[in-house]
């Protein structure tokens, strides 16, 4: 289905190239042929973008060779900055561009940027190697690359416990979804803070902005149960997830789960801002979502348990459904692109200069100076992992990384150091999931649809999803009976999904 | 012989006690100010919750729900808010710009809406017509954009309150206001030698303070508010005004987590904490102007 | 007039008419300079960006710019008109219209009228200062404070109502409670704010007048209905009107962040409906053609409404 990346998040994530408007005027030198000087836009995280003249900025422009225009736009709006600037004349040299949305879909196959497929190999740091290949297909638009793809995990997909509620009932970690379906009964009826009430429950799951296929817990469940991730091949043909047997008795386990009361009741409201309180609260004790998450709830322990609040966080990787067999749910390995614009960079040389910046910022110091910032000024390297440091000046430097982090493609595999967790036993974490993900990656199962964009899902995709997920939720809710779900799946069908269907199998045939 | 005041006085103290004392008017009274009361705290109360929160730790916040002072308070967050120079210059930019910004559209509402006050000035109508027309239908983001940019405004300060000078509501009811003020005023002012100007400046103008400040309120707020100009308009980020920051803090935490796994998502008391600082200057701004909001403007500007 | 030639008197009479019209433009030169800076702005701000109001029949993309993209003609309209849920859409966007004008609407007024009855300067001043703050609250934060009193968990509101009404109640998933959270919440929002425009009209009255009524012996209702509710009449009825060009903004935000899976029946309006269907399309053309069938609905119904304040009497916009 449609690339989650583009359907969660704030406001239209549109992405296409525009430069800096009047407000640099010593900007791209594009009608000569060198550029000494390249104009940027990128989104910012923070609130504090960093500054021309700071020391980050001057040694990435002093280790690439090049001056940087750079335009720092907040991340909560890029989509509508990016419409206006895509308007105007004056295009940024390279953009960022948060996703695949249609229009710049639209707008790359109308000429707005370079279509770099094939270019990638020709430079040694560009070059995808094994653990990034999934990710750059995913980011082909029919056979197309329209940007240097933003590398991020390819699998992210985790289970996090309460670990003394496991500790206390004596259960383990699960491996499968019966086991979890144990331990989210235990946590229900065994009374696991110990407090002679029975106040707990098992998966908290918060209400999910997103349409079908967007990385929610239900999503998660259906693919570990065997179905398509989003769109699969069944028998030479793509067909999308919900067509499958397996989808569907995924839906029912997790339907039972409700009726035995062993999801939080507010499942279809609950505030995602608020996902991990009833965790933090002692209420539920399961959580199925990003291994990121692990260590954020991990925290907010530290501060009524300061010497072992890690001791309150378990996590382990995609449990096997069924079958037996481990279905693994990866995420899309990208988070946009880097495009060129075709407006500002116009011969095959200049494209090629900026492709060697590119490039040379995806070595393994050009990654250090975007992720990590100086050694010996910010950070000490200790092994793969930086050690920061504090103070005035470095503190600046840090900050900057998260922007400048933003400007990095990493299609060769990350390179650079990670932060170094604050003790041992989040160092044992982190190491845990680290193993666990890449154990996963191998059983992961891509969806074939990220790479193919079909003009009827382009018009009505969105709406379609909507059909979907709101039916899924409402039968999980026991509002609707099995037959009217799938009477909702025919709907989808016949209001536009079987044209769907129909443009997905030809490029799927053209593009595989 | 002086009249004995005792006398003229009494009479109307007793019907005013008279009056008040009606038994219905005592419970409405009394009904009244509960209301208002509970009014008052219905509306102050979930403030008080958000600096409550900016004063709290994360686990406070997650745990106790909806609490009004903090167990265990920190300035954690305010001194991370202050710390970086970035949020006291965009404070002092966004003031800046407010005030000047304020001027300006109170003052090309005021200026335009008086001679369209004027009902015998020939093309009052088609104009009034046209402006109304703006009301509902209008170009879109980005012509609006184009515009400011053939204008040479990307990246000034005007591009964050010219493209809304006039607000064509504010027009009509400032103009419907100064329709209402009494003619004999304005005719007497003629009389005496006035130019239109003059008449405007001299005697519509004092006789406009509740409305110039309303006025004044709403377009500053307007522009404090806005993020929209800031984001579109403004390339620098030297140049950011508050609201990009609390936007920045406030939402975009949701649509990061999957942008950057290791992004960690601002505290829930950073968002407090930046709501606070954002809405109490311009907060502190109606009260001052409250003073304002006096009643009986017009005595002793009519006779009879 | 059957006289067939032009005699003097017409010739005169012409030239008197035209000298006036050049006389009055002259009378008048200070308004119309007056005016040259607001009617800049407008030309500038508002009608040189009209054009964009045609990429409602494009397929507008910024990249090709207005020139560059395809015309389509209606097909948004139609596809706005003949989509299956467009009149569940038209049917909740009018509901809620119809509660806003309803409940939305009179209660800055009634506030107001209540706030000018109060004796006690310092409540009044206390109340005045804190019933606008809402305002400043940006709506993602009313949802998270919704959620946080109505919510199924610990939500302290939610408790009380289930024990009143004897059994679960599920604010946010039930349908039902849906609009009467959305008018709470503009309620809570936008009643403070909306008294200052009405307070600031009531100052205008002279309390002489409240006095010269007491002395003749009215009573408090009828000294308001004599009084006060007159010097606020013009400006409510301004207000309607205005309101009425603007009847079927709902306002994304607000129903964005309060609709789930359960409750999308009654939550789905125009502006949330042109969201999800902008992801997809791309935004522009389609909600420009759902903002032109808005505003052109709005027109027509700002000058009915004007009309009809005409017919009573008022000067409505005019």
């Amino acid at each position: 289905m449609i690339s989650r990346r583009t359907l969660l998040g704030s406001g239209a994530a549109l992405g296409a190239a525009s430069a800096l408007a009047a407000c640099s005027k010593n900007s791209s030198s594009s009608t000569s042929g060198g550029l000494d000087t390249l104009t940027i836009m990128a989104p910012v995280l923070t609130g504090q973008t960093p500054a021309a003249d700071g020391k980050l900025q001057k040694a990435i422009e002093d280790f690439s060779g090049k001056k940087l225009a750079m335009t720092w736009v907040p991340n909560s709006d890029y989509g509508n900055k990016t419409n206006v600037i895509l308007a105007g004349s004056e295009l940024p040299e390279l953009m960022v561009i948060q996703g695949k949305t249609p229009t710049f879909v639209r707008s790359a196959q109308a000429g707005a940027f370079w279509d770099l497929t094939g270019r990638l190999e020709q430079y040694p740091n560009l070059k995808p190697v094994d653990t990034t290949a999934a990710a750059v297909k995913n980011a082909t638009i029919n056979g197309k690359l329209f940007g240097v793809p933003r590398l991020r995990d390819p699998m992210r997909t985790g289970v996090i416990l309460r670990k003394d509620w496991l500790a206390k009932l004596g259960l383990s970690m699960p491996k499968s979804t019966d086991d979890l379906y144990g331990i989210v009964k235990a946590f229900s009826e065994r009374d696991p803070d110990g407090n002679g009430q029975k106040d707990t429950y098992g998966l908290i799951i918060p209400k999910w902005p997103g349409g079908y296929g967007t990385a929610s817990p239900y999503d998660v469940f259906e693919t570990w149960f065997g179905a398509p991730n989003a769109w699969g091949e069944r028998s030479g043909k793509l067909v999308p997830g919900f067509d499958t047997p397996e989808y569907l008795q995924a839906d029912q386990f997790l339907k039972k789960w409700v009726d035995e009361k062993l999801i939080n009741p507010d499942f279809a409201t609950l505030d995602s801002a608020k996902w991990n309180d009833p965790f933090f609260n002692g209420k539920g004790g399961v959580i199925v979502d990003v291994t990121s998450r692990g260590q954020v709830i991990g925290n907010l322990f530290k501060q009524q348990h300061p010497s072992n609040y890690m001791d309150y966080v378990a996590m382990t990787g995609n449990l096997t459904g069924p079958s037996g067999k481990l279905y693994a749910y990866p995420t899309i390995g990208y988070a946009g692109f880097i495009s060129v614009s075709r407006q500002s960079i116009k011969t095959e040389a200049q494209l090629d200069q900026v492709l060697q910046f590119l490039d040379k910022m995806s070595s393994k110091e050009g990654q250090i100076l975007e992720n990590n910032g100086i050694s010996g000024l910010n950070f000490t390297p200790d092994g793969t992992y930086s050690v920061a440091i504090k103070g005035g000046d470095a503190d600046v430097v840090t900050n900057d990384t998260q922007s400048f982090a933003q400007i990095g493609t990493n299609t060769n595999g990350f390179m650079g150091y990670t932060a170094k967790p604050a003790t041992p036993a989040e160092q044992a974490f982190y190491e845990d999931r680290l193993k666990f993900q890449a154990a996963d990656f191998k059983s992961a199962v891509q969806n074939p649809a990220n790479a193919l964009v079909s003009d009827t899902y382009t018009a009505k995709g969105a709406q379609l999803d909507q059909i979907i997920a709101d039916a899924r939720l409402k039968y999980i809710a026991g509002q609707l009976s099995l037959d009217q779900y799938q009477a909702e799946i025919k709907r989808w069908h016949t209001e536009g999904g079987d044209q769907v269907i129909s443009e997905m199998n030809d490029l799927y045939a053209k593009y595989k | 012989m002086r009249p004995p005041i005792p006398a003229i006085t009494a009479p109307v103290t007793r019907r005013k006690l008279n009056h008040y004392g009606s038994a219905g008017s005592r419970v409405f009274d009394t009904l009244n100010v509960v209301l208002l009361i509970m009014l008052g705290l219905l509306t102050i109360l979930p403030f008080i919750f958000v600096i409550a929160g900016s004063f709290a730790h994360d686990a406070e916040i997650s745990q106790r729900g909806f609490f009004l002072w903090p167990e265990a308070a920190t300035l954690e967050t305010y001194r991370f808010v202050f710390s970086t120079p970035v949020f006291p210059r965009a404070l002092a930019i966004t003031i800046g710009v407010t005030v000047v910004g304020t001027l300006v559209q109170v003052l090309m509402t005021f200026l335009m809406a008086y001679p369209l006050s004027r009902r015998a000035l020939p093309g009052r109508n088609m104009i009034l017509n046209l402006v109304i027309f703006t009301m509902v239908f209008s170009g879109g983001m980005i012509p609006t954009f184009l515009v400011v940019r053939d204008l040479g405004l990307i990246d000034t300060y005007f591009a964050l309150f010219l493209p809304l000078a006039i607000n064509p509501f504010y027009l009509i009811i400032v103009k419907n206001f100064f329709q209402e003020l009494p003619e004999e005023l304005q005719e007497s002012a003629r009389i005496d030698g006035a130019t239109e100007v003059g008449v405007f400046w001299r005697i519509i103008l004092p006789l406009s303070k509740p409305i110039l400040a309303t006025f004044a309120l709403f377009y500053a707020v307007g522009i404090w508010n806005d993020y929209m100009s800031p984001l579109l308009y403004i390339n620098d980020s030297t140049k950011w005004t508050l609201q990009m920051f609390v936007r920045q803090v406030t939402i975009s935490a949701e649509a990061l987590g999957n942008l950057d796994p290791n992004y960690v998502p601002p505290a829930q008391s950073l968002k407090f904490a930046v709501i606070v600082v954002a809405t109490l200057p311009i907060l502190m701004f109606y009260p001052f102007l409250q003073k304002h909001f006096t009643k009986g403007m017009l005595i002793g500007s009519v006779k009879g | 007039m059957s006289t067939p030639t032009m005699d003097a008197d017409d010739v005169s009479n012409a030239a008197k008419r035209k000298v006036s019209v050049l006389t009055k433009l002259n009378h008048y030169k200070w308004l119309y300079l007056m005016l040259i800076p607001g009617i800049a702005y407008f030309a500038v701000f508002k009608y040189a960006p009209m054009y964009g109001i045609t990429i409602a029949f494009q397929d507008y993309l910024p990249f090709l710019g207005y020139s560059g993209s395809p015309w389509v003609g209606f097909k948004h309209f139609q596809a706005l008109f003949s989509g299956p849920d467009f009149p569940r859409i038209m049917g909740n966007t009018l509901i809620l219209a119809a509660l806003h004008v309803l409940i939305t609407f009179p209660a800055p007024i009634i506030v107001a009228l209540l706030l000018n009855e109060l004796r006690i300067e310092w409540v009044k001043r206390a109340v005045q200062s804190s019933i606008y703050i809402p305002h400043f609250l940006g709506w993602t934060i009313v949802a998270s404070l919704t959620f946080l009193l109505f919510g199924l968990d610990p939500g302290p509101i939610t408790k009380v109502a289930s024990s009143l009404l004897g059994h679960q109640v599920d604010f946010l998933a039930d349908p039902a409670w849906f609009r009467p959270l959305i008018i709470l919440q503009s309620l809570w929002k936008g009643t403070g704010w909306g008294t200052i425009i009405y307070l600031a009209a009531l100052t205008g009255v002279d309390p002489n007048l409240y006095e010269a009524a007491r002395i003749d012996g009215a009573s408090r209702w009828r000294q308001m209905w004599h009084i006060t509710l007159p010097a606020i009449r013009s400006t409510v009825v301004v207000m309607a009107i205005l309101l009425a060009g603007n009847l079927l903004d709902t306002g994304f935000e607000q129903i964005y962040l309060m609709t789930n899976s359960l409750n999308r029946s009654v939550a789905d309006v125009f502006d949330t409906y042109v969201y999800i269907m902008g992801i997809t399309q791309g935004a522009f053309s389609y909600s420009t053609a759902v903002g032109l069938f808005k505003a052109a609905i709005g027109i027509v119904l700002i000058f009915g409404a004007n009309w009809l304040a005409r017919k009573f009497g008022q000067s409505g916009l005019f």
